[in-house]
């Protein structure tokens, strides 16, 4: 009885241990602290494309580095920095606040040397969630398999100086008391120049575009509250970030408020409610929006691609696009926006993506991109 | 006094209780425990009771929450000590108060399994546990200790009773019992299966081998008379608890924590959850293991160690997600490993005793340098882990911000102030709809989605980012003005949201952001609201029976007849090697 029981004790507990690993994994982890790696041991050999592949990426995911490059095949011509950095990002870009959070990966084609593997990257970033799809090649290296680095350009920006002659609008507070926003002076003259509800998914989206009449600039909100057909009040959101905040004196900006709960069907009116406020503000740095094009992507969805050139000598840490959609008769039928993960460099450009709704491609005749940017330190 | 007659003789209880004050002692004067998980927390919901002790609804977070969510022994002694030495020292005070009682309960309970001298060993190596030290300084779990040294107290009364059927042993076991119930119901859940199970499996077991003059049925009928006592007292102590749980169930989406983690595969968080609490301790596992298999009278408690060991483990093995189905995703485990430690105690009495008979001073300096190597090793981890936050932001300015100029009328969140959001909510009447306690939540903006706190939602990931937009999108409907920010990742955020910065605080490291079109907070109506009678409930059953447990404790003292053991039972038995 007493040798059983030891017995049976030790070999139920290596037992459910090794049940352990074949469970499915409950909720992710936190991300971003450190949880350490595997005890020697317990890491599965990289003996397949699909286990290096996933090696190295639950590494990244961890932020162990060094184990991470281990499964970087010697023939990719990187070293660790440069690895590290095209994970991390760099100049303050969107990519240096963000964290691997998880991965798909599906072979494209392989053979006994070489595969080729398409990775969908989930990315939890301070703006929210973020996809990213990346094909990474990788070879046999004697019994196990490693990752080809891709090399990856970073821009480099010569040393000049650029002149600076934009527009800047100061604001000379009362007090220092006084708190933003409730400065003794008349509010900036807002307007909404449209507004179209529409269906979209379970939900409804209010979306149009509103304008800076005056010749101040004005801090900008848009609410909208959907009311029943009894006149109550259904629920009141907020443009959040699908609108430019910042609008410069006659300067124009789409918004979008979505309601992801109410059908079309229940509203019978919508309130809009337009806040401005004066604020200082300039017009650098100015981001050109070039080389506008709508076209399907890799993986079939219709985008709004082009290019921001920042034209400035100040480095926009986090270009932010909100773009409208404009059917023949100008009326706004979409409003959609899209982050750029890289930081825009002075005098450098970096390319943009914004996704079109399937339903709304035949209906888009004109389209207009507003930039936003976040610049770290000076928000 | 000769070196075997030294060794031979137990240590006396008050020697024991005075060596815990003298490790504990300091480190609580230092207020060590300032910067663990959950201080804050608890000195939050004190500030609560020290001002409205009949009325549990708090403004103060999440737009409303009812603190029956809690039991509120710890704290409500807290509030009261307040008012003596302030609230940062009272809780430090009932901290040591709980990690003094908590050798005295290892102690007794120690000796319904083994003998007196090994009891006292037991108790003496409870002080130096790294589970204790994690748990109170790094954790700052207050209740969990507090209670679970309440529960070690009432079980020798369980185990007298079953086994004598006194009457006083029944009163002071219940009285005792439910003050541990009215300091953390989560350890009087899990206690009665893990603690009491083994004690009521034993007294029956001492029953049918004679070693007590009860009968075995006679065993069974009392524990079931102890039973629905306790469970009626409980029911009637924690009242409100219990309707606050039965209107407002947990259905949040579950939150990560990491002692539920695989910890072959995450090797920090081993070191976090097993290797600190556990310390020298993982030495002994195989003594445990054995000695435990070969003395039948210590096979309920080995096997009581067992479950929680592996418990402990989290999501180490399966076992704890397929008993617990959906609890598993809400509790917690490093409180298990806690009380695994304090289940494997009297058999590690027994190991350090075989030692000293054998190696005398060799063994005493061992088994000193190994007691004192676990809590250095809990101690020093908590300036090296990668848990511990970078840098606290300084919160005197923001609490003074928010204490003028009427910015109280409206709410605020913190971002990157981990715990040190509790201490902002105790010093300011504004109210936030952040909070760090889960259990409350009822916004949907926190409860659908897999993240804790609003303060620390980057670890939460895109659930964590998603609770935060969510919030932020319903500004106005909350009356949720102000953000303040230690952590520049939420920046981006906030000024693409729509935010300002409007004020900076201790040179730059915190910002406080604000948004224009927000009208101020109104009251956020809830069905959570507890009635009168519930919060006069509240402020006397859960403090009176405390009380009530002191005053027996003096007033009925019991004579201990435990059975006499055998001073090392499994010599008795096979020895084998393994």
């Amino acid at each position: 009885m007493n040798r059983a029981l030891l017995i049976i004790l030790i070999a139920a507990t290596a037992l459910l241990m090794a049940v352990a690993f074949f469970m499915p994994a409950g909720p992710g982890a936190t991300v971003g602290v450190a949880s350490g790696s595997a005890l020697p041991g317990f890491s599965p050999k990289a003996n397949t494309p699909e286990q290096a592949m996933a090696n190295v990426l639950l590494d990244v995911k961890r932020r162990n580095w060094d184990r991470a490059f281990v499964g970087v095949s010697k023939t990719s011509g990187v070293d660790e920095r440069a690895f590290i950095e095209d994970w991390t990002g760099s100049s303050g870009s969107l990519r240096t606040f963000s964290n691997l959070e998880g991965f798909e990966s599906r072979p494209l084609h392989a053979t006994n040397d070489e595969a080729q593997m398409r990775v969908r990257l989930h990315w939890s970033t301070p703006v929210g969630p973020e996809e990213e799809a990346r094909d990474f090649r990788l070879m046999r290296e004697g019994d196990t398999w490693k990752v080809v680095w891709p090399h990856t350009e970073t821009a480099s920006v010569p040393a000049q100086v650029i002149p600076v002659d934009y527009l800047r609008w100061d604001l000379v507070s009362g007090g220092a008391e006084d708190e933003w926003g409730a400065r003794n002076v008349d509010a900036p003259h807002v307007r909404i120049l449209s507004m179209n509800a529409v269906q979209a998914g379970d939900g409804s989206v209010v979306m149009g575009e509103v304008v800076n009449e005056d010749t101040i600039p004005a801090f900008v909100n848009v609410n909208a509250t959907v009311v029943d057909g009894s006149g109550n009040a259904i629920d009141e959101e907020s443009s959040f970030d699908k609108i430019a905040h910042i609008l410069l004196p006659k300067q124009v900006s789409p918004y979008r408020v979505d309601f992801p709960q109410i059908s079309l069907q229940r509203v019978k009116n919508v309130r809009m409610d337009v806040k401005a406020t004066l604020v200082p503000a300039s017009a650098d740095p100015v981001i050109g929006v070039m080389d506008q094009r709508l076209e399907p992507d890799a993986q079939g969805k219709n985008v709004l691609r082009g290019n921001l050139f920042n034209e400035s000598g100040q480095t926009v840490n986090i270009p932010h696009v909100v773009a409208s959609f404009y059917d023949n008769n100008g009326k706004v039928v979409w409003v959609a926006d899209g982050y750029v993960e890289r930081a825009l460099l002075p005098q450098s450009s970096e390319p943009f993506a914004v996704e079109v709704p399937r339903a709304l491609v035949g209906k888009v005749q004109n389209f207009h991109v507003v930039v936003n940017q976040y610049s770290l330190g000076r928000s | 006094m000769n070196t075997a007659e030294r060794y031979s003789r137990p240590i006396p209880l008050l020697a024991i209780v005075l060596v815990a004050l003298a490790v504990h002692g300091p480190l609580l004067l230092m207020q060590l425990p300032a910067g663990s998980f959950d201080t804050n927390f608890h000195i939050f919901f004190a500030s609560h009771y020290a001002h409205h002790w009949f009325n549990p609804w708090n403004e103060k977070w999440f737009a409303g929450f009812s603190q029956t969510t809690y039991p509120p022994l710890t704290h409500q002694w807290i509030a009261i000590f307040s008012n003596v030495v302030g609230l940062k020292m009272a809780y430090m005070l009932v901290q040591l108060i709980a990690m003094l009682l908590l050798p005295v309960g290892v102690y007794r309970f120690a000796k319904i399994w083994v003998g007196e001298r090994a009891a006292s060993y037991a108790a003496v190596g409870s002080v130096f546990l790294g589970a204790l030290a994690f748990l109170a300084y790094q954790a700052g779990q207050l209740a969990t200790i507090a209670s679970v040294a309440l529960y070690l107290n009432a079980l020798p009364y369980f185990y007298e009773w079953m086994t004598e059927a006194q009457g006083r042993s029944l009163v002071k076991g219940v009285a005792v019992g439910l003050a541990a119930a009215a300091a953390h119901h989560v350890t009087l859940i899990f206690g009665v299966v893990l603690f009491a199970g083994p004690v009521l499996w034993l007294a029956w077991l001492d029953a049918r081998e004679e070693r007590v003059a009860a009968s075995e049925r006679g065993v069974i009928a009392r524990a079931a008379i102890f039973g629905v006592i306790v469970a009626l007292g409980v029911g009637a102590v924690l009242l409100p608890y219990w309707i606050s749980i039965v209107q407002h169930p947990i259905h949040q989406m579950p939150i990560p924590h990491d002692s539920r983690a695989n910890f072959l595969l995450n090797s920090i968080t081993a070191i976090n959850y097993f290797v600190i609490p556990y310390g020298v301790l993982i030495l002994a596992l195989p003594f445990i293991l054995m000695r435990g298999c070969a003395n039948r009278r210590l096979r309920p408690l080995l096997l009581g160690f067992w479950v929680t060991f592996i418990f402990g483990l989290g999501g180490t093995t399966p076992l704890p997600r397929w008993l617990l189905g959906r609890a598993y995703e809400i509790l917690t485990f490093e409180r298990f490993t806690f009380w695994a430690t304090l289940m494997a105690m009297p058999i590690v009495g027994l190991l350090a005793m075989e030692l000293l008979d054998r190696f005398r001073d060799k063994a005493a300096v061992g088994l000193a340098l190994a007691a004192v190597s676990t809590l250095g090793l809990a101690l020093a981890w908590l300036t090296v882990n990668p848990y511990r936050p970078a840098r606290t932001p300084d919160v005197k300015p923001v609490i003074a911000f928010l204490n003028r100029d009427g910015h109280d009328s409206y709410r605020y969140i913190t971002l990157g102030f981990g715990s040190e959001l509790a201490k902002v909510s105790t010093y300011t009447d504004a109210g936030s709809v952040d909070g760090d306690y889960n259990s409350a939540r009822l916004l949907p903006e926190m409860t659908s989605y897999g993240s804790a706190q609003l303060t620390n939602s980057k670890f939460y990931g895109s659930a964590g980012m998603a609770s935060l937009r969510a919030m932020l999108e319903h500004a106005n409907r909350y009356g949720l003005k102000y953000v303040f920010v230690h952590d520049s990742y939420y920046e981006p955020l906030l000024t693409f949201a729509g935010w300002r910065k409007i004020e900076t605080f201790d040179n730059g490291e915190t910002t406080a952001w604000s948004k224009d079109d927000v009208p101020p907070a109104h009251k956020i109506e809830s069905d959570a609201v507890p009635p009168r009678w519930e919060g006069l409930l509240w402020g006397t059953l859960p403090i009176g029976v405390s009380i009530l447990a002191i005053f027996l404790e003096f007033l009925l003292p019991g004579k201990r007849r435990l059975p006499v053991l055998m001073e090392v039972p499994a010599c008795a038995e096979e020895h084998y090697a393994v």
